[in-house]
């Protein structure tokens, strides 16, 4: 193993706990109040979101992009308040403005969602721009998919981070998947193949491995912040089955941890990625395994995790939603 | 006549123009969305399956890819599932393919035809919710057609494959479910010929669009107030029938400007400059303007409702254009 302490291992599950539990909330809630309607959901991309968040320092900026949920819950904003901004209520993160595809958070250093591809990568760049240009020792993350290596500003946008030596942190989650409708259709046999040819450090890890995530990620942070220049991780991820769900259901069931040791229980269309692609099983096995942990911990963090969405959801309902006249403020600075 | 849904209608514009012209080809998927009609796409594909493209998510190159392969006498239609994807493409469209005729002076043409899914539609927040074809008016070059039904999105979808222009085919997202009676043959409806979608002689709606749906919606309403309302539908603000927009605005002497792009400079305050250009004698109260307020379009339903022209704010309009 890494070497990492219990508690830094158990913090990472808590925050992967943290991603799904508000997921399957958002389902929950999309089930019942209809005009939420499409989410992009971050279930099965918590090992990567929950390294990269935990590589953070307090300074540090991150764009990321529509699959975003993940990534506000797990650098630390309130999910009351992220569930209020998904209902459309006064209590949201976004006051209601933003919804699920623009939520944000300055006071955790998430300053955009932004819900066209190819908007996060640049706009990182950016940020890494503003960040040397104030001196400051902080480095910026931009999260995206691989579709955003289909769009032409990507390409500007890496040729612009190596040239300007720009301090940010390429986090490419690949789920793109031949034989459903691909999220990329690249020439390019590797997608490093692309960072590297622009002269850019990169690397490659299993995205829904937790302590290689971890791991990964605080060695390419500490790369960025040293050399002041990019780094490119390409997270390699097998894509949720409803990732791209139209109508909102559990396709893979409410995750149940018990079932990373039964897994003669697992069936159905789904069984291949519940049994070897849910980073949270293959974490709870794999602090089992080692003795880093019980299940009965595991399943007691899990109960608290499910106590905290529980109320969060409470809040984002009790709250209201904004008066009319919001919809016309705020337009300038 | 069968009756076919607006996806089902421009689907069948479509085959019609891949069955009329060997040079009509496909760069898109989803042209009848993503909503309960996407089925109406697979005739489309059980036919044409060869002429057709799924590209990458491009959308700049892949608006180049259709205006450079139209620069060598093909007819590409080339289709955006949201219409501010296309943002991406901005001077794909409103550089290059708006200026190619003009700049080779009349040597080259770029036969293209955009589509685009506009429009406020429920959730679309700030990002999502776009219309930009006021803007894409700015550019002397571009055809620009918004249809407000099925029977129109066949025909003008025709004519704009069929068109040496690009031109820009503004479908709004939420009209893709309304039905009509929709001829079987193929038909063309000239680009440029606004309709009078209904007869009235207090005040003229002068609308395209959902907001031609709303404007009919209102004019019911309003008939049982003794109020009535001629409804014209535009269907292109590029060309323009300044013809029949006067026309009507003469016959009634008042006028409502009803459209979903932007209050300032938008299509309806177009509108509104045109009557007054051409039929200022004719107007009995000021022209009132119903359309997007100038803030971005919000996420939450209540504020989403408050920025979205519709039935109630049309109504109104036309009460006080009628001094009521
Ligand atoms: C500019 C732009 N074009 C198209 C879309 C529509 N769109 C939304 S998600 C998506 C796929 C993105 O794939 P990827 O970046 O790999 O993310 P994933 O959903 O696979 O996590 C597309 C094409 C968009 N949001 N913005
Ligand atoms: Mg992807």
């Amino acid at each position: 193993m890494t070497g990492a302490t219990r508690e830094v291992r158990l913090a990472q599950f808590e925050r992967m706990l943290r991603m799904r539990r508000f997921e399957e909330m958002v389902i929950r809630l999309a089930q019942k109040h209809e005009y939420i309607g499409r989410q992009h959901l971050h279930i099965g991309h918590e090992a990567t979101g929950s390294a990269v968040a935990m590589a953070m320092q307090p300074g540090d900026k991150i764009h990321t992009t529509h699959r975003n949920h993940g990534y506000v819950i797990a650098t630390g904003a309130d999910p009351g308040r992220a569930f209020a901004e998904i209902l459309g209520r006064n209590d949201g993160l976004n006051g209601g403005k933003g919804g699920s595809w623009h939520l944000c958070d300055v006071s955790t250093g998430m300053l955009s969602t932004s819900a066209m591809v190819g908007g996060s990568i640049a706009l990182a760049t950016g940020a890494a721009y503003g960040l040397k240009l104030q001196g400051a020792k902080n480095i910026s993350f931009a999260h995206f998919g691989d579709g955003t290596l289909d769009e032409g500003v990507c390409y500007e946008a890496l040729n612009l981070a190596s040239l300007f030596e720009l301090p940010v942190l390429f986090v490419c989650e690949n789920n793109s998947k031949a034989g459903q409708r691909p999220s990329s259709m690249l020439a390019a046999a590797r997608l490093r193949d692309i960072p590297q040819a622009l002269q850019i450090e990169n690397m490659i890890v299993d995205g829904a491995d937790a302590d290689a995530a971890r791991v990964m990620f605080a060695q390419a942070a500490e790369r960025v912040r040293s050399t002041g220049k990019p780094v490119f991780v390409e997270c390699t991820l097998e894509r949720w089955p409803g990732s791209h769900q139209v109508t909102a259901a559990f396709p893979t069931g409410v995750t149940d941890l018990a079932l990373a040791f039964e897994q003669e229980k697992i069936s159905g269309k789904h069984a291949e990625w519940i049994k070897s692609s849910d980073p949270i099983l293959r974490a709870t096995r794999a602090f089992v395994e080692s003795g880093t942990a019980t299940r009965d911990e595991l399943a007691a963090l899990d109960a608290r995790v499910t106590t905290l969405m529980e109320d969060a959801r409470a809040f984002a309902e009790a709250s209201p939603f904004p008066e009319p006249a919001a919809a016309f403020s705020g337009v300038f600075a | 006549m069968p009756q076919m849904n607006l996806a089902e209608a421009l689907i069948d514009g479509l085959i019609w123009s891949l069955r009329k012209d060997p040079k009509a080809t496909i760069i898109g998927r989803g042209m009848a969305g993503h909503g309960p009609e996407h089925h109406a796409e697979d005739r489309l594909k059980a036919e044409f399956a060869s002429r057709m493209v799924d590209p990458p998510t491009s959308e700049a190159a892949v608006a180049q890819l259709g205006v450079g392969a139209a620069m060598t006498g093909m007819r590409p239609f080339v289709h955006y599932g949201t219409a501010v994807f296309a943002y991406e493409a901005w001077n794909q469209f409103v550089n290059e393919a708006a200026n190619v005729h003009y700049m080779s002076n009349g040597q080259i043409k770029a036969p293209v035809t955009f589509h685009l899914f506009h429009g406020i539609r429920g959730g679309g927040g700030p990002q999502h919710s776009g219309s930009p074809y006021a803007m894409y008016a700015n550019n002397p070059g571009l055809e620009i057609v918004m249809p407000s039904g099925p029977r129109d999105a066949k025909g003008l979808i025709r004519a704009a494959m069929a068109s040496d222009n690009p031109t820009i085919v503004m479908q709004h997202a939420l009209l893709l479910g309304l039905t009509e009676e929709v001829p079987e043959e193929d038909y063309m409806i000239p680009l440029g010929k606004a309709e009078v979608k209904r007869q009235g002689k207090d005040v003229s709606v002068i609308a395209c669009s959902r907001s031609v749906v709303d404007a009919m919606e209102a004019a019911t309403e309003l008939a049982k107030e003794g109020i009535d309302v001629e409804v014209v539908d535009i269907r292109s603000i590029a060309p323009l029938d300044v013809d029949t927009i006067v026309a009507s605005v003469r016959k009634t002497g008042r006028m409502v400007a009803a459209d979903e792009t932007y209050e300032i400079c938008g299509v309806a305050s177009e509108l509104i400059a045109t009557v007054s250009i051409h039929a200022w004698s004719a107007l009995k109260a000021a022209p009132v303007r119903v359309a997007r307020p100038m803030t971005p379009v919000p996420f939450s339903p209540p504020l989403e409702k408050a920025v979205t022209p519709g039935v109630s704010k049309i109504a109104d309009a036309c009460r006080k254009a009628c001094g009521r």
